[in-house]
């Protein structure tokens, strides 16, 4: 689907979002009630005992990792926490669900009451017509509570794992009984771009914390969106669906901008909208409905009566907070203030994830901070191009601070062109060399001395009188063509400020 | 405060319950009897009780993050009725569920 086509539709039409987002808390040793490990995949039913298997007589304990870990979480959003909070009993049947109820949170959450606010770029704004340039918005966070995560179902004999079509199903509760966190907003979110940014902040911050790994292929880290349209101007809701399945940033963007088109195109068709599940196909670009029954859930929830409920102490919430680490904003702010870089460096550096602001940093205390533009430029330009070409991470890389730091330095004390540094840092990038051996190596040093300049200037001018002639007459666009040939005689390795002053001053005599 | 026979027909429902009429009516019955003791209790004057969920005065039980040695996975297959690469089998799924 064009861009523009969503643009266009958001002229019309307003866009109601908001978001659940589901974390596992990975970054524990172990399950949420019991002493089982926490794990990606291995051998199927290896990582099980009586609780998380929901055996007759087994009794959940809660770990307490896990409740600091979304206190911390709750204090790191903005939320209040809660002074008085239990769990409570979720009832439905699924097979991935061993007790036939979930250990959740009701009307008594840890957290509640928060807010993050969210930078949108200027690509972005383009999905607001109310707003004209990059913005900043605010969204609500209505609670986050603790609950545990189901178990992984195979399903076997359809296409593709795809649970139609298969004839039966394999069942592992290894995942069954993680700790999940469950974060869900105020329909506060207006844009695709929006919800994309607000899921980017969340995990990063929660990678901030340390509580959670946050990868969204693996799933400890899952986003469904509820998504609605009313014509621009109108204050009541429409009717929404919930989307499901977008296991990427890129898809969360993506299956929000088709939902939006696919329900305002049904509208202006004089169709409606049906409340309902929607699936989102990466590969399809679409949206599909999963046709659940029409019965609406009855959870029929209870207090857990395995459980006593919390009690949490203003001295023991001050001491949670006081373990908090510098979260993006605060980052972002310091960078600004410290290194004095552009709101929008600070913004890049500390928007997608934590090592590009790690990486400015150790390559600032290296090169300098009266170099902590430069540093930034190379970074924004030169690392980014190379990391999104390759398709890797900057810890993957074979570039590392030290190399940019003095990358930086080579232009700034004029050894090398910064048309020269473009070619060091590709080189760098591929090899892995330090920035000074490759200009040692390829002879590539920048020449500044203006008695060396002058003579090839002199030179040049002799062989192109019918330029000088132009030039003198007033064309003085051709100083172009004379830079062009002393760089040529030079190698490309005149300092091409010496070389223009030379120039300006030889010609113009 | 009383139960119809409409609403322990939906709880069997929901519960997954297969009742005879005869268990129908028997269960509501029995319902009906127990909501009798809460309307009881409800006859007191409780407004200067807060509501609990427990009747212990115990707050804050919770175990340290240490690993404790889980079942072998013979132990943990042994009650499913059809077992197949380390996992429980199940039947073919039509529909329903919650996946959050």
């Amino acid at each position: 689907m064009a861009k523009d086509r969503l643009a266009s539709v958001l002229e019309r039409w307003e866009a109601v979002i908001g978001l659940e987002i589901h974390t596992e808390l990975t970054a524990l040793n172990t399950k949420m009630f019991c002493g089982c490990p926490v794990a990606f995949g291995g051998e199927p039913n290896t990582r099980v005992c009586p609780v998380c298997l929901g055996m007759p007589g087994a009794l959940p304990v809660p770990n307490r990792a896990a409740i600091e870990a979304t206190v911390l979480a709750g204090l790191a959003t903005n939320c209040t926490i809660a002074e008085w909070s239990q769990f409570h009993r979720k009832n439905y049947f699924y097979p991935d669900m061993p007790k036939n109820y979930q250990i959740s949170q009701y009307d008594l959450p840890f957290c509640a009451d928060g807010f993050l606010d969210v930078e949108v770029e200027h690509d972005g704004a383009a999905q607001r017509p109310d707003r004209d340039a990059g913005y900043t918005t605010r969204i609500g966070i209505t609670r986050i509570h603790l609950e545990e995560d189901t178990g992984k179902m195979i399903h076997v004999g359809g296409s593709e794992g795809r649970i139609a079509g298969a004839t039966h199903s394999l069942v592992d509760f290894n995942r069954a009984g993680t700790g999940l966190m469950e974060l869900v907003t105020e329909p506060d979110i207006r844009t695709p771009e929006e919800a994309r940014r607000f899921a980017q902040k969340l995990r990063l911050i929660w990678l901030t914390l340390g509580v959670s790994d946050c990868n969204m292929e693996e799933g400890s880290m899952r986003v469904d969106a509820n998504v609605s349209v009313r014509p621009r101007g109108e204050t009541e809701l429409g009717t929404k669906a919930e989307i499901k399945n977008m296991n990427s940033f890129k898809s969360l963007h993506d299956a929000l901008a088709h939902e939006i088109v696919r329900q305002t195109e049904e509208l202006d068709n004089g169709g409606r909208i049906v409340q309902e599940t929607r699936h989102w196909d990466a590969g399809a670009k679409r949206t599909s409905s999963l046709r659940s029954k029409e019965e609406a859930h009855d959870y029929r929830y209870f207090p857990e009566p395995d459980m006593v409920p919390f009690e949490f102490s203003a001295e023991w919430i001050e001491s949670v907070r006081a373990t908090l680490p510098e979260l993006p904003d605060e980052k972002r702010r310091r960078l600004i203030d410290a290194y004095g870089i552009p709101v929008h460096d600070a913004t890049v550096l500390t928007g997608d994830d934590l090592d590009m602001a790690e990486f400015f940093e150790a390559a600032v205390t290296i090169g300098g901070a009266e170099r902590a533009k430069a540093i930034s430029n190379v970074m924004l330009n030169d690392l980014s191009m190379h990391l999104n070409a390759a398709g890797i991470s900057v810890a993957e890389s074979k570039v590392v601070p030290s190399m940019v730091a003095e990358l930086v330095g080579l232009v700034e004390e004029g050894t090398i062109s910064s048309k020269q540094a473009k070619e060091v840092f590709a080189e760098m990038a591929e090899t892995g060399d330090a920035p000074g051996a490759i200009v040692e190596l390829r002879g590539m040093k920048q020449v500044s001395d203006t008695g060396a300049i002058e003579e090839v200037v002199d030179r040049v001018i002799a062989a192109n009188p019918a330029q000088v002639e132009q030039y003198r007459g007033g064309k003085t666009a051709v100083i172009g063509f004379f830079v062009g040939q002393v760089m040529r005689e030079m190698g490309g390795q005149a300092n091409p400020k010496v070389v223009n002053e030379v120039l300006a001053r030889r010609l113009g005599g | 405060m009383s139960i119809s026979e409409a609403q322990v027909r939906h709880v069997a429902l929901l519960a997954r319950l297969k009742l005879t009429d005869e268990e129908v009516a028997r269960l509501g019955d029995d319902l009906n009897s127990i909501l009798g003791h809460i309307d009881t209790i409800r006859q007191l004057d409780l407004a200067d009780v807060p509501p609990t969920a427990h009747a212990l005065d115990v707050v804050n039980e919770t175990r340290a993050d240490e690993v404790r040695p889980c079942l072998s996975r013979e132990e943990a297959l042994a009650n499913g009725p059809e077992v197949a690469e380390g996992a429980f089998v199940i039947p073919r799924i039509v529909g329903g569920g919650d996946a959050s």
